[in-house]
């Protein structure tokens, strides 16, 4: 059997798929079920095989996406729950445990993850109070429960007791129909049905309506180390203008989210955007190559809907995840105990 | 049998008086009456009524059963908190002496097992209970790995074995080896950092069985507590041991005299920093005649330092306590001749008193400000004495440094949601005297007393246990407060964190 290159798996088509699949499914959580599936359709015998299989196909997905700062925060926890768990002098009987566990209850994962949004949801509910009016930035299927969960009553049914309006800021470059677009939609289309009323705005508009707004919720792609965040492009600005006018502002992400990346500026992420494109009239002015990314063409262009950019941790007000409502200064405490 | 209190103002003596001699039940009433009535105010007085009560309550408590007990004061403290929601301190002390007991029925439980605290494993088993204050950060996966729950070796797990056979315990590696590698009881999968490492509630939990929160965030109250809490197997626990539960008690009654003298020596302890930020020819300016800061300047007017203090007079609600203490010293109504202090301009120190307005134009000449708040919330704002925002916000306009002097006790676990509704209105008779009947008719008046000051303008907390950035705070929360703990309605009932 090969142990090295697994011919027949290809992981990144499997982590596509699964997420062309399952519209509820997070990066993150999709690159765990991925190398899951991975784990499975190859068989290792020793714990020195299964880590190395991990690391190959971890990379070999890295190099495959262009943006890999959201996936890698499932990558990473999975290695390190390996690690842990396989590199314990106890652990030579229980590596086939651990393997047909996780082989196993890959579903179980996914439940567990799609169940943190419900309960940020039901966080979330304390922050928006009656007669507040919210920003958002939409394309955020974490910040779309919170509201829904707001606006629904306690019976279940019907509208809730909460009177609250909601401003979501469009896509930045109003292309087409993407998946976020449509989770957009359906959003406000759910909200409006509560009774809320929603309004649209052009990303130009924030500034012109941000004294209306009472509080700022985004969803992210990753927190980062320090407790900023990566996230879509137009949440850094939205940041920068909510703390201009003194409002307050929250991310809302579920904890598998973090990743152990420390950004120090917009171009530190290690990935490749090109969202400054200088051109002549002799064409495109390509900027010489840092190295960041191999030479696959476009493949590892992040290009379109999937840029990011990143939000420093003294912009947000607090990260309200599934285990409670952390300021950004936690942030790193919590991603220690992981790796070391 | 009417005592001295008859003919006196209820108070914060004479209650401490009437708890000796009334049942707990009255003495339970008496306190939320007060607390209702306003005729005890302001952290310290609270907490130190508060403490004073719980000590009675787990005094009389007839259950030898650490649940019980907990289950005892957490209605007791129910009650208390709902008399006067804004009163924080009481719910903090409230919530510290349930930590006191969880961790002291831990370390009972610990006794129990025979020691086996692994000692040959790796990761290491902190030795709970020795752990007070925040253990060193492990250098490799050890006590803070939240996979130490699930992943101990066996002999620590034949140990506990017979316990931990609640139906919660997830299928974390298939589920069917019960001997060899369940997870341990719950007292670990969820205890806090004061005992042990914050274990099982973060980021592995997507992979495992979900914990619970992490001690680091701080829950909304209105939610549910985690699933799991150290109740299932202390059934049982109850059952085997009788010995452990004499102790329990006595070390819980313990535990909460070193509270009540931590709350004594609150401003002793703070006053010990005092040379550290004081020094010679500055200009201080503070707010209110609060006795934490007036020791703390004293404290360094003692060590010879000569400096300016500019004192905002708290108009209208402290105006007159303040004069008072300016000119002569502190503690004139205290009945204790120890708590009575001398006036610093005895000791040599120019005190200005200034009406807060003058505040704004004095800034840009002044060193530093200290402040005293009345709660200190989970993300490092404050609430504190009206007027404390304007002069907030004027040091952070001319960069000067603001420094705030809080006991642990005034820091609460809740996260401030809204912020507005932690105001507490007063009498408007002081704004505008109601004699004056026809402004009175036509005008609103309000008299907010306190003030919301955000995390962003303060620059350090001096706490009993040192100086600390408001960033910071989330961790000394951790640390002194129990996550299940912090809504004292829920009941242990898997709402929020479930498995699968």
């Amino acid at each position: 059997m090969p142990s090295q290159t697994t011919t027949p798996y290809d992981i990144v088509a499997s982590y596509r798929r699964l997420l062309s699949e399952d519209p509820d499914l997070t990066q993150p959580v999709a690159a765990i079920e991925s190398l899951i599936l991975g784990l499975a359709n190859t068989p290792a015998t020793t714990v020195s095989e299964t880590l190395d299989l991990v690391s190959t196909l971890t990379a070999q997905l890295k190099a495959g996406i262009p943006n890999s700062i959201s996936l890698s925060a499932g990558t990473d926890l999975f290695q390190q729950y390996l690690i842990t768990n396989l590199q314990r002098p106890s652990a030579r009987g229980d590596f086939d445990q651990i393997r047909s566990h996780l082989v196993q209850n890959g579903r179980l994962f996914v439940e567990r993850a799609k169940a943190a949004r419900a309960d940020i949801a039901g966080y979330g509910r304390h922050f928006i109070r009656d007669g507040n009016t919210v920003l958002t930035n939409g394309g955020s299927r974490v910040v779309g429960a919170l509201l829904r969960n707001a606006a629904e009553s306690g019976n279940g049914r019907g509208r809730g007791t909460i009177r609250f309006r909601v401003i979501y800021v469009g896509s930045p470059s109003g292309c087409g129909k993407s998946a976020s677009d449509n989770e957009t939609a359906a959003n406000i289309a759910a909200l409006r049905e509560r009774d809320i009323p929603v309004a649209e705005i052009p990303p130009t508009a924030i500034a012109y309506c941000m004294d209306t707004v009472t509080s700022c919720f985004v969803g992210a792609e990753g927190v980062v180390e320090n407790g900023g965040i990566v996230s879509r492009l137009g949440t850094y600005q939205m940041a920068v203008l909510a703390k201009a006018a003194g409002k307050p502002f929250y991310v809302v992400s579920e904890s598998h989210k973090f990743v152990r990346l420390y950004p120090l500026g917009q171009r530190d992420l290690g990935i490749d955007q090109r969202v400054v494109e200088f051109k002549t009239g002799k064409g495109v002015v390509v900027e010489s190559a840092r190295g960041q990314t191999d030479g696959e063409g476009g493949d590892s262009l992040v290009v379109g809907e999937s840029k990011v950019d990143y939000t420093p941790p003294s912009f947000i007000n607090g990260i309200i995840t599934e285990v409670g409502v952390l300021l950004p200064s936690a942030v790193s405490e919590e991603l220690i105990k992981i790796w070391f | 049998m009417p005592s001295a209190t008859v003919g006196q103002t209820p108070s914060l003596s004479t209650y401490l008086k009437s708890l000796k001699h009334n049942d707990i039940e009255t003495s339970i009433e008496l306190f939320i009456s007060l607390l209702k009535r306003r005729q005890i105010k302001n952290s310290r007085p609270c907490a130190i009524a508060t403490i004073s009560l719980l000590l009675r309550v787990v005094g009389e408590a007839r259950t030898r059963d650490a649940q019980q007990l907990i289950e005892r004061i957490r209605a007791v403290g129910r009650r208390l908190v709902a008399a006067q929601p804004r009163e924080m301190a009481v719910g903090n002390i409230v919530r510290r002496v349930l930590e006191n007991v969880r961790e002291v029925a831990e370390r009972d439980q610990d006794a129990a097992d025979g020691g086996s605290e692994g000692s040959t494993s790796i990761p290491s088993t902190p030795i709970r209970g020795e752990t007070m204050r925040r253990p060193a950060f492990p250098t490799k996966f050890s006590e803070f790995s939240p996979l130490h729950g699930a992943a101990t070796i066996p002999q620590d797990m034949h140990a506990r074995a017979p316990l931990a056979t609640s139906g919660d315990s997830s299928p974390a590696f298939g589920g069917t080896m019960e001997a060899a590698l369940q997870r341990p009881p719950l007292v670990s999968s969820n205890t806090s950092y004061a005992g042990q490492g914050p274990a099982a509630s973060s980021l592995f939990s997507i992979l495992q069985h979900p914990q619970g929160r992490s001690p680091y965030a701080t829950p909304p109250t209105g939610t549910q507590s985690p699933a799991l809490k150290a109740s299932p197997f202390k059934g049982d626990e109850g059952q085997t041991s009788a010995s452990e539960k004499l102790d329990i008690k006595a070390e819980v009654i313990t535990s909460i005299q070193d509270l009540q003298k931590e709350l004594e020596e609150v401003d002793d302890e703070i006053s010990e920093f005092a040379q550290d930020h004081i020094h010679n020819n500055e200009v201080i300016l503070t707010h209110t005649s609060s006795q934490t800061v007036q020791r703390f300047l004293m404290k360094a007017a003692s060590k010879k330092r000569k400096f300016t203090v500019f004192h905002a007079e708290a108009y209208p609600n402290d105006h007159l306590e303040t004069h008072a203490t300016i000119v002569n010293g502190g503690g004139a109504t205290a009945e204790d001749a120890d708590e009575r202090w001398k006036p610093l301009t005895s000791m040599g120190i120019t005190v200005i008193l200034i009406p807060d307005s003058a505040v704004f134009a004095l800034m840009s000449r002044i060193n530093k400000v200290i402040l005293a708040p009345h709660t200190v919330l989970a993300n490092g704002s404050l609430i504190a004495a009206a007027g404390a925002s304007t002069i907030a916000q004027a040091a952070k306009t001319h960069r000067v440094p603001v420094v705030v002097l809080s006991g642990v006790f005034k820091l609460s676990p809740v996260y401030p949601f809204d912020t507005d509704e932690l105001i507490e209105y007063g009498d408007p008779g002081k704004v505008v005297p109601f004699q004056d009947g026809e402004f009175m008719d036509k005008v609103d008046v309000v008299n907010p007393v306190y003030d919301f000051v955000d995390a962003e303008l303060i620059d350090l907390y001096i706490t009993n246990l040192g100086g600390h950035a408001p960033s910071y705070l989330y961790r000394i929360v951790a640390d002194h407060y129990r996550v299940e703990d912090i809504d004292l309605s829920g009941k242990a009932e898997g709402g929020a964190v479930k498995a699968g």
